[in-house]
């Protein structure tokens, strides 16, 4: 039988695969974590319709834009794409050799890493048309229509930002799938760990990180108060755009590659 | 791929392409604020000109009834020369007005024609027909300009043609405005042309991010500086602000906060240091005076980036402190 071509057999494994990750148990947890944002910003918009302000600082109120910049901070990107990153990547090739049907896939006349690539595209379209609506409605339930547009542009660099942090963190955490045995609790590790408690330390370890390199391209500012001043102090140290795309693009590329090149070579061992 | 991820796909991707594209049609053609969702600020802002530079409100009738007032009403002078006033005009301040609307609008020198940049908007009782008889009695002249009515006096002293005549006009059975000529006609242009400050994004913005104020301004600082006729010595030394904001709550004491937006990170710094030495200083200063001590540890100066904020709280203990002084002065 013919082989088929890298890229044709990623198509069809995107195909297949998108609907299976929708209609998975793990999109009612997708939904949930994604919901949380816009229930919240819908309550805010609730409190704010009474008159009396949702988030103040320094007994200064906070705008909706202001809101909206601190839920991109805290719940997008420190939470809700580190979190889908490790469910989803890690469970690429993992829940087939969990379920056993990796077998079927492999005896299909396609290169093995067209699966892994097929999948990982289907990850991305998967959480980007679940987590990109999601920013956008809690975009115009908290920022006003009179600040659009001098705000619509942070809001494209924000989309584009929790594009890539899907894309990077996705990457790496289907090359932790592919090559670890138990990939969800090395991510979670990695996640809410490693990256955590490095970004609070000084020195050098935190370039380890891709929270690092996304949090220098957001373009919100943290309102200076309590805790939040802390978390910016924390953040403060914050390397050039174009050093941190580069990284972001790099940790993508060589991940990517690497879980590729794992899933063609290793032998996966099915439990009886 | 099963119908049923193509319905979702089309959902969400409707979701997207809706958003981005009001959003691209807002930040690139100027959607209009009134289309979604009422302006912020008061309604009277409609007659403001689109040009105006500052723009002020208070809410009299809240700060008529606030403690504070009826703390210090004891203090005021004589009641006789309001009254001398409300029998003449029907028009009692304290009762008759609610709120009102000043604006700026720096077309030529403000240091030479003062008069001719203000526009105020107020908003309550007004018996038109009595003032319009007493204006007529006075030597004023009564003109309709698009319909609302316009009382304009001439100053026959004055042979100045640069200035304008003063008017007052009825925009509205519950509101009036006065200025000059040229700018209570701006007015009614303003809102018939819809040409209006609520267009101004900028402006709107800060206004939005009042909270709970029942006085406040805002403005585009570099453009009353620029047309003030200041010394180049002062203008040269003054913080390169390009927006401000003042936002005050009347009622047992007086809390507050001031904000400005500098044209850049590295002067909005330089104004954080200056004010950080200088409530160092107040601080200081006040030390000793409980009261007074209350009020300088509730300055808090906050801001990021090109924002600087100071915020303020007048307890009514240093109320207190000044009532006193007041009235042993009074007492001398």
């Amino acid at each position: 039988m013919k082989q088929m071509s890298f890229w044709t057999a990623s198509r069809r494994v995107f195909d297949l695969s998108l609907g299976e990750m929708l209609w998975s148990r793990r999109t009612i947890f997708m939904a949930l974590v994604v919901g949380g944002p816009v229930l919240l910003a819908l309550i805010v918009k609730v409190v704010e319709l009474f008159g009396i302000s949702a988030l103040r600082v320094n007994g200064q109120r906070v705008a909706g834009f202001g809101i909206f910049g601190v839920m991109i901070w805290l719940l997008f990107l420190r939470f809700i794409v580190p979190v889908l990153g490790v469910f989803y990547g890690t469970a690429l090739m993992a829940d087939e050799v969990e379920d056993k049907t990796i077998t079927y896939l492999f005896t299909r006349p396609i290169p093995r890493g067209a699966v892994l690539v097929g999948k990982y595209l289907a990850y991305l379209a998967c959480t980007l048309l679940v987590v990109l609506p999601s920013v956008m409605i809690v975009y115009f339930l908290l920022v006003p229509f009179s600040a659009l547009p001098t705000t619509f542009g942070s809001l494209l660099v924000d989309m584009g930002l929790l594009g890539l942090g899907l894309a990077v963190y996705g990457a790496v955490f289907a090359f932790v799938g592919a090559f670890c045995k138990r990939p969800l609790v090395i991510g979670l590790i990695f996640a809410f760990g490693w990256e955590q408690v490095v970004l609070a330390l000084p020195g050098y370890l935190k370039q380890f990180t891709i929270a690092f390199y996304l949090q220098a391209l957001v373009p919100h500012a943290m309102p200076s108060d309590g805790v939040a001043s802390i978390l910016q102090g924390m953040f403060r140290e914050k390397p050039p755009i174009a050093v941190s795309l580069a990284w972001l693009s790099a940790y993508l590329v060589v991940f990517l590659y690497l879980a590729t090149r794992v899933v063609e070579r290793k032998e996966y061992v099915l439990e009886q | 791929m099963s119908n049923k991820t193509r319905y979702f796909v089309a959902v969400t991707g409707a979701i997207l392409v809706i958003g981005l594209g009001m959003g691209l049609v807002a930040s690139y053609m100027g959607l209009p604020v009134a289309v979604f969702t009422s302006a912020a600020g008061p309604e009277e802002l409609e007659y403001v000109p689109a040009d105006a530079a500052v723009v002020a409100y208070a809410n009299v009738r809240d700060v008529m009834n606030s403690q504070l007032r009826q703390r210090f009403r004891e203090m005021e002078p004589t009641q006789e020369h309001q009254n001398q006033f409300e029998e003449k005009t029907g028009l009692n301040f304290e009762k008759d007005i609610d709120t009102v609307v000043a604006a700026m609008m720096p077309k030529g020198n403000l240091a030479t024609d003062p008069e001719g940049a203000f526009l105020i908007l107020a908003k309550g009782r007004f018996q038109a027909a009595r003032l319009e008889a007493l204006a007529l009695e006075h030597g004023a002249t009564v003109a309709d300009y698009q319909g609302k009515r316009l009382i304009t006096h001439h100053d026959a002293d004055r042979h100045d043609t640069k200035h304008d005549d003063m008017a007052v006009g009825f925009v509205e059975a519950d509101l009036i405005a006065f200025g000059s000529v040229t700018s209570v006609q701006a007015a009614i242009d303003a809102r018939r042309e819809n040409r209006n400050v609520v267009g101004n994004i900028e402006m709107m913005r800060l206004v939005s991010e009042l909270d709970n104020a029942n006085a406040w301004a805002v403005g585009q600082f570099d453009a009353i500086a620029g047309q003030a006729g200041l010394p180049t010595e002062i203008a040269s030394q003054m913080p390169a602000i390009t927006w401000f904001s003042a936002a005050g709550h009347v009622n047992g004491g007086v809390s507050g906060v001031l904000k400005a937006e500098t044209k850049d990170a590295t002067s909005a710094q330089n104004l954080r240091d200056v004010l950080k030495g200088l409530l160092a200083l107040a601080k200081m200063q006040a030390g000793s005076k409980p009261g007074m001590q209350q009020l300088a540890d509730s300055l808090i100066l906050s801001g990021e980036g090109k924002n600087v904020a100071l915020s303020f709280s007048v307890p009514s203990e240093v109320l207190e402190v000044l009532e006193g002084l007041a009235k042993g002065r009074k007492g001398l």
